[in-house]
């Protein structure tokens, strides 16, 4: 006790040191240090004066929002305004508070010449107490069978939402509306309140899940559910009701700390958008022990003690993911370790490294990864978590990387890993769209070709580890419109660049030994779909390619051999026994000006006298045929559907 | 009067909450002569000084409790040693 009471003097001398130097960075500091291990409300007095003497250094120094407040209320909340604006400093705002009358409320909220609106809010809370809402709610629950209760309920609603609406109409300021406590102690008694639907505790509930539902048709407002705060401190600790009697407090000191920081949390999420990765380090974090010493079958995970606790973890990210955080995995690891533990231990992991959008598992400093994962996910550093054992890494990353939150995990204590992420505002959202569910799919793509072709040595390998798949179907059902918006779209890689028709396709499908082919490309990040055409028909014993384009989103692939390749191929099985190439120069497609020579044809000055700008090109079938380069997958081969066919034929 | 005739654990919760220097938190000092000593201030000084010392007011004496001294007396006679 004496220590404790000589480190709370030494913190508030330190407090006051800083003060005198302006030092906000400090004083921040030491106050949370004081006020995590004493909940003095002299302590956060002091704290609040403390920081009203700095609000310029928070501002200029630490970026702090300035945020005009108002409070409409029927309730006192004037002792807990201290606690409320400490907490908000913790959080970068800047609270200049003014609070409204108890009974004035809705002259405040429209006249247009209410104290409300000359204060020319930023922010503005609305804190009511049941009985001014729906105050005939608690006789008309009280023999549990409730006329007129929806009715009560749906009037105390519409009565908000003129209110809220009336106010939006005329002010941009964000807005919170505070919701009930849901009473308990009624005469029904627990019983019957947790029974009858239209007890008191149960109408509550449906009453503030409507003016949550009522947040959310209206611009910047949020709904702070106060009962979820209450039942998380218990309701016991909660009320005071002597307090609320005489004095119209709504809680019990022994609250403020609590229900400060959950309203703070909860207009945050008006003001800064959520965070969109999650970093997590593997040993001692995602699974217990070290990979690396203890090996895949050693490490903790899984149902039982104490790989119960990492397992939980494990599935709080995977339902992070669900909404679209994309999750990475940053851990000084073996690549390959990595890869045969999550094999070996799948029964035991609730995620798969599929389910991460990148992984930086290499010897690298983590500030290196986290910057790389950044680049190649074109996101800002103040959108990155890391959560990580190790107290060494932590302090490096809030040292090199202050915009990234980091969380470190409890070594000693792993089952308290969730409870410290869900306290954290990092991913707070009122909204989820499905473009944020689909998001890490999108991501991942990216992110893992980016990574691979920084990782892998050389070309050949780099293309190989995509694994590329190439399904070649006829132009006519690419579908066909795809078809001829390729030939029109296509600029970079387009040999001859015609702008064909429908017809104009049909008709190379449709000729006697003539070509319409499609490629759809798929590589084990995502599905790029029909992105090459090919068109050629046969005069002779030559075949004649008039068209070969690509997409240039998948051009340095191989993807205009593996076409080529299937043309060939296919020439050949009609009888061709020369291809012909034809390239034509246009201002921007110089990249595929020596595709033809680079895949062994031999320029013709003979064709070229025959029409004037074309190029020609051609290889002789009967000594080689282009073959399809092998890290290429091949799939949908009309060569192989032929051959069936007449071997069935035959 | 002196502050220092207020015991100190009060003397500091008092001088925290009043925003005052420590030295003039005196017995006769109340919501008589500080100005900022307000009903709402009280109402923080009376929780603040339940909180530290475990004691709980009933209502209509809080409303009664206008000085520093009266404050002292009323703990003492809770029982509670300053």
């Amino acid at each position: 006790m004496q220590n404790n009471s000589e480190d709370r003097q030494e913190l508030r001398s330190s407090i006051k040191e800083a003060l005198a130097k302006q030092n906000p960075v400090a004083v921040v500091e030491q106050s949370r240090s004081l006020l995590a291990s004493s909940n003095k409300a002299a302590d956060v007095m002091f704290c609040a004066t403390t920081f009203s003497g700095m609000a310029d250094a928070f501002r200029d120094v630490l970026g702090a929002r300035p945020l005009r407040t108002y409070i409409v209320r029927t309730v006192t909340v004037e002792p807990i305004l201290p606690y409320l604006t400490v907490e908000a400093v913790f959080s970068n705002y800047l609270l200049d508070i003014q609070v409204g009358g108890y009974g004035s409320y809705v002259d405040e909220v429209l006249n247009p010449a209410s104290a409300l609106a000359k204060f020319k809010p930023d922010l503005v809370l609305f804190i009511f107490d049941l009985e001014d809402i729906a105050g005939r709610l608690s006789t008309m629950c009280a023999d549990g069978i409730g006329a007129g209760v929806d009715e009560e309920i749906e009037n105390s609603v519409s009565r908000i939402a003129h209110l809220l609406k009336s106010f939006r109409a005329g002010s941009t300021a964000r807005i919170l509306l505070q919701g009930f406590v849901v009473p308990d102690m009624t005469s029904l008694g627990d019983v019957a309140d947790a029974n009858l639907p239209q007890s008191l505790p149960n109408s509550v509930r449906q009453l503030n899940q409507k003016l949550a539902a009522l947040c959310g048709t209206i611009t910047d407002c949020v709904f702070f559910d106060v009962d979820c705060i209450a039942a998380r401190i218990g309701k016991m600790n909660w009320q005071d009701t002597r307090l609320f009697l005489a004095s119209r407090l709504p809680m019990s000191m022994g609250a403020f700390h609590a229900y400060s920081r959950g309203l703070v949390r909860s207009f945050s999420s008006l003001f800064k958008a959520p965070r969109k990765v999650l970093c997590t380090d593997l040993d001692n974090t995602l699974w217990g022990g070290i990979l690396g010493e203890d090996g895949p079958e050693g490490i903790a995970t899984g149902s039982a003690y104490p790989g119960n606790c990492y397992l939980q973890y494990q599935k709080y990210l995977k339902q992070l993911s669900s909404r679209g955080i994309l999750l990475a995995a940053v851990s000084k690891n073996n690549d390959a370790d990595v890869r045969e533990a999550f094999q070996l231990r799948s029964a035991d992991l609730a995620l798969t490294l599929d389910d991460f959008t990148a992984t930086k598992i290499n010897w690298n400093e983590k500030a290196a990864s986290i910057r790389e994962l950044a680049q190649e996910l074109s996101l800002g550093l103040d959108s990155f978590v890391l959560v990580d054992d190790n107290p060494v890494e932590c302090e490096a990353i809030r040292q090199q990387l202050p915009e990234v939150a980091v969380i470190a995990a409890p070594l000693q204590e792993p089952w308290k890993l969730i409870e410290l992420l869900s306290t954290q505002p990092f991913f707070d959202a009122t909204v989820v769209t499905q473009d944020d569910v689909n998001r890490a799919s999108e991501y991942k793509a990216q992110a893992q070709r980016a990574e691979l072709a920084n990782n892998v040595g050389s070309r050949d390998e780099f293309l190989d580890s995509l694994g590329i798949v190439c399904t070649f179907v006829s132009a006519l059902q690419a579908p066909l419109s795809r078809s001829v918006q390729l030939l029109s779209k296509t600029n970079q890689f387009n040999l001859t660049s015609r702008r064909y028709s429908s017809a104009e396709i049909e008709e190379f499908a449709s000729a006697e030994g003539g070509q319409a082919i499609a490629v759809r490309v798929r590589d084990r990040f995502g599905d790029a779909g029909v992105v090459g055409l090919a068109l050629a028909r046969n005069r002779g014993d030559s075949c004649y390619i008039d068209s070969l384009l690509l997409s240039c989103r998948v051009i340095g692939r191989g993807i205009e051999t593996a076409l080529l390749a299937h043309l060939a191929e296919h020439a050949v099985s009609t009888g061709a026994k020369r291809l012909v190439g034809e390239f034509i120069a246009t201002k921007k497609n110089a990249p595929c000006a020596d595709f033809y020579l680079d895949h062994g044809f031999v320029r013709s000055m003979q064709l070229e006298q025959a029409a004037a700008g074309s190029i020609f090109y051609e290889l002789d079938l009967t000594v080689s045929v282009p073959g399809s380069p092998k890290w290429i997958t091949l799939e949908g081969n009309e060569l192989n559907e032929l051959s069936a066919s007449a071997a069935v034929s035959a | 009067m002196s502050s220092q005739q207020v015991p100190l654990s009060l003397r500091d919760i008092l001088a925290d909450i009043l925003e005052v220097p420590s030295d003039e938190i005196t017995p006769d000092l109340g919501t008589e002569t500080l100005e900022s000593w307000d009903s709402f201030r009280h109402l923080q000084v009376v929780l603040a000084i339940e909180g530290e010392y475990g004691v709980q007011f009933d209502p209509q004496r809080i409303a009664e409790l206008t000085t520093v001294s009266k404050i002292q007396t009323e703990l003492e006679a809770k029982g509670v040693t300053l």
